[in-house]
Order: C-alpha cells, then structure tokens, then sequence
C-alpha cells in the first residue's frame, strides 16, 4: 500500500506540468468573457455574505457589524469545503473523454479542483480581510496561525473529494445526493450561530459534525483573535489525516478499475 | 533500447445489461442471491503475448471490435490489465484519437500547452515546439482564437500538428490519419512517415492492407481478443483474407 501511495505522487509530481495547467484552466474559465474577471472571486463572496449578514443579523437581532464578521468566519471555510466536496464529486465523470484517450494519473483532476479552489479563496479571503478589518474585525498575532487552518481544511476537503469522485463513477446519483447533502450540512454546521446554541439531538449532530471544529479554526483567529483551543488543533489534524489516508486508500484500490465503469 | 513485452495480457470489460448504474440497482442486487450475475465480463483481449523488439514495425490486423485498438490502449496504459502484463521501454506517443484534450473555450496557444502538458510535454519542450506547431498547422492567423470557432480541418490540422512535434520511441497509430485537404494530407503523410522512420518501434492498426505490407515487417492477426496468427505481413495479410 504505501509503495502505490508513493507511486501515487511520484506519478503526479511528472505530470506537475499539467496538473498547473489544469489549475490554470479553472481559474481562466471561470471568469473568461465576463465583464470584470477576476474580480468575481472578491465580489461575489462579498455580495452573497452582505445578503447572509443583512437578513440573519436581523433575524437573530444581533448587531450587524459584529455579526458580519462572525459569519466571514465561518463563511471562509465553508464556502471552500462545500465547493471542493461539490466540484469533486463531478472531476472524474467530466474528463472522461480524457482518461479514455491518454494516459494520465487521475488523482489530478479532483487534486487541480482542491488547488484551483485553494487559490481562489485565498484571494478572497485577503480581500474580504481588509472590509472586515473596516467593519470591525480584529488585527492579531491570532491571524498567524491562519496558514495551518487552511492547509488542514485543504487536507480534509481534499480527501472527501477523493472519496466522492470515485463513489460517482459508480454511482452517478452521488451528483444529487453531493448536493443536497451539502444543503443540509450547511445548516448543521455553525456557520450561522455559535456551537453549543443547537441542543438535543440536533445538537448531538452539531457536535459530530467533522466540518464544526474546521469552522473554529478559522473563526478563533478572525473573531476572537486568539490561536484556536489546542483540543480542536489536535481534532482538526486527526480528521484531516484519517480523511486524506482512507481518501487514497479509497481512490488507489480504484483507481485502475473506474475506467471499466465509466 | 525500447521494446514492449505483453505477458499474458487479458483485458475484462464488465457489461451492463442496464447502463444507468444506480444506487437503486446497487441495493436490490443486494439481495438478490447471486451477486455475480450481476453483470458478465467481455474479454476484449484474451491471453495475448507477444514481444516487441528494436526496429519492429507491428502491424495489427483484425476484424471490427476484435480488441485491435483495446490492445493498443493497454499498451498506452489506458487501460490497465486484468490479467498479465505489459511492460515497456521507452517513450511512447499514442495517437488513438488525437485532440484529446482540447477545451473548446481556449485559444489554439493555449491548448498547445494544455494539451500538450497532458500528453506528457515538458514546458520547455512546449515552448521550443510552439512556432513550428503553429506553422505547420498553417493557423498564424487563429492562433489566439478560441478552439470552438475552428474548422474540423483547422482543429484536425492543430491536434496531428501537436501530436506529431516530438519524435517519440514508440509510435501507436490507430489508423494513419486522416483528415484536411489534400495538400494539408500530402503534408501530413511527409511528416507521419518521418516519426515512423526515426521511432525505434512502431505499432500500427489499419484495415489497409497494402499499407501494411509496404509499412511493417511483422504482422499480428487478432479475433475475438486472442493472438491467431504472427508472423510475414504478406502471409499473415493473405491467410487472414482467406479465412
């Protein structure tokens, strides 16, 4: 196993060359021929989090400044995750075209997806950064640690990709079920309200949620200004770890056989 | 030294009786007593072996769907073994279906560089090779236009022009190509018949005959994915029409 895991990477690492390419692509098509561009990765999270900030800040009767910058950051790695995890799903089936005319290591169509999305929110994130440091965020030795929160988020949205872009291969339905599973986690994850506000059952859901504690990760540095709790450090690094391992273990034992099914 | 040594290669397709693979399919096969029936495995290639030396030139000849172009795949590392082995030296240039790769949104430069990354190009080796790509394609004037307002020609002429800049090893053809005007053909035909001179190996499907005895030294015959016949391409050529 640990020989096909290096195999793995060594077989990405030739094929580097491409798999920047394929990580240009998205980022080009995504704004190719629209007006402003680029600028789309700033605006649009912007827009949709001002909609989110206006409507729940008055809903829960919270103050909008402060709760505008609660919700950047629970905003920041959710948008990230659901969009590897969605995008993900879909890497395999859409380059079949690809796969079935040359030869190409797979693991770099969901690996350009979790890149691609990394750069995007990473320049989201430091433009948002300034407005909410205007709004009222705070500036502290907290924001250092931000490095490792989104390496650990990119390890376990990446392993979540692995596993669905193999499980859509052989079940086309995951497409659906990806999607409104997200739905649904959106709202079992803290995004909008602190952990610990949802009890009974609901709660408990809350709480096994493998996406809460990524939220705390991120939100501690932004909002409180501090280093996350060292007990949300060590379950963040296990999960991201596990997930990444059963992620190639899943995607290895597959990977030369998808091609059958597709 | 390249070389090529298929081992006792058998390729599996498993065949669906229903395409749409569903989770609903998945569950009710559950219960159903034997899992196995599930589908039926189509040996496209059957235990094949054979080797591939320096300066060989493969010609494989077979009726439609006999796994002449699952064989080449194989080869290619497309698809992977179910049984057996090949095992190859050298590099390989597999033009199967040329253009593999091309998004239709990006401009002819850029699909050089994507598709050529796919196929393995160093950048280096992309920027040295653009000039001339371009200019055999004869697409100066579209170069930086997006790929989808191309012609079938003008797409045909960027993809052979790619595929065919860097001399490979091993050359796979799956049928020699086809495509353009007849000038760009003529053209197309000089350049083709160069890469096989300077490949150490190349392996060829075509359903030309007499391209084939004037082409290769050595010909296999396939049917229903088992090795029938190896041998002189004008033997193999003669007893293969006779059959």
């Amino acid at each position: 196993m640990s020989s096909k895991v290096w195999n793995f990477f060594f077989e990405l690492y030739k094929f580097r060359y491409a798999l920047s390419q394929l990580v240009f692509q998205q980022l080009i098509l995504r704004y190719r021929r629209t007006a402003l561009g680029y600028l789309w990765t700033l605006l649009s999270p912007l827009l949709m989090m001002s909609v989110m900030a206006v409507v729940f800040s008055s809903l829960f009767k919270s103050d909008l400044k402060t709760f505008a910058v609660f919700l950047f950051g629970g905003m920041i790695p959710w948008t990230y995750f659901s969009s590897v995890v969605a995008q993900s799903s879909s890497s395999l089936i859409n380059n079949e075209g690809m796969i079935k005319k040359v030869y190409i290591p797979k693991g770099i169509f969901p690996l350009s997806i979790a890149l691609g999305l990394l750069i995007d929110s990473l320049f989201s994130f430091v433009a948002l950064f300034f407005i909410i440091l205007a709004v009222g965020g705070t500036l502290s030795l907290g924001l250092l640690f931000l490095p490792v929160s989104f390496l650990l988020l990119f390890l376990f949205s990446f392993g979540v990709g692995l596993i669905l872009s193999i499980a859509t291969v052989f079940f086309r339905d995951f497409q659906h079920i990806t999607t409104i599973a997200l739905q649904g986690l959106f709202f079992l994850t803290p995004i909008l309200y602190q952990p610990g506000l949802i009890d009974g059952k609901l709660g408990l859901l809350v709480s096994l949620n493998p996406v809460t504690p990524y939220i705390a990760l991120f939100r501690a540095p932004l909002v409180d200004g501090s280093f996350p709790d060292i007990h949300i450090l060590i379950q963040t690094t296990a999960i991201s770890i596990v997930t990444v391992l059963i992620g190639l273990l899943i995607f290895l034992s597959q990977e030369k056989k998808f091609i059958f099914r597709m | 030294m390249s070389s090529i040594q298929v081992k006792n290669l058998t390729i599996k397709f498993p065949v669906y009786n229903d395409q749409a693979h569903s989770l609903k399919e998945y569950f009710s096969s559950i219960f159903k007593r034997d899992r196995s029936a599930r589908h039926d495995d189509y040996l496209a290639v059957n235990n094949i072996s054979f080797g591939v030396n320096p300066g060989d030139r493969l010609g494989i000849i077979g009726k439609n769907g006999a796994g002449k172009s699952t064989l080449l795949k194989a080869i290619c590392r497309i698809y992977e073994p179910s049984e057996g082995e090949v095992i190859t030296n050298g590099t390989i240039a597999p033009m199967l279906e040329i253009g593999a790769g091309f998004h239709p949104e990006f401009s002819g430069r850029e699909n050089i560089y994507l598709n050529g990354a796919i196929l393995g190009y160093t950048k280096k080796q992309l920027k040295k090779i653009e000039p001339e790509v371009i200019a055999f394609s004869e697409l100066e004037d579209f170069i930086d236009t997006p790929v989808k307002h191309y012609s079938t020609g003008m797409y045909m002429r960027l993809a052979f022009a790619l595929s065919t800049a860097i001399n490979p090893d091993i050359l796979i053809l799956d049928e020699i190509f086809n495509g353009g005007d007849a000038k760009f053909m003529a053209k197309a035909k000089k350049r083709m018949y160069s890469l096989i001179d300077q490949a150490s190996i190349v392996i060829v499907v075509s359903h030309d005959h007499s391209l084939m005895q004037s082409l290769c030294n050595r010909v296999i015959w396939i049917d229903h994915g088992k090795l029938i016949d190896d041998g002189a391409p004008e033997q193999i050529v003669s007893r293969y029409l006779s059959a």
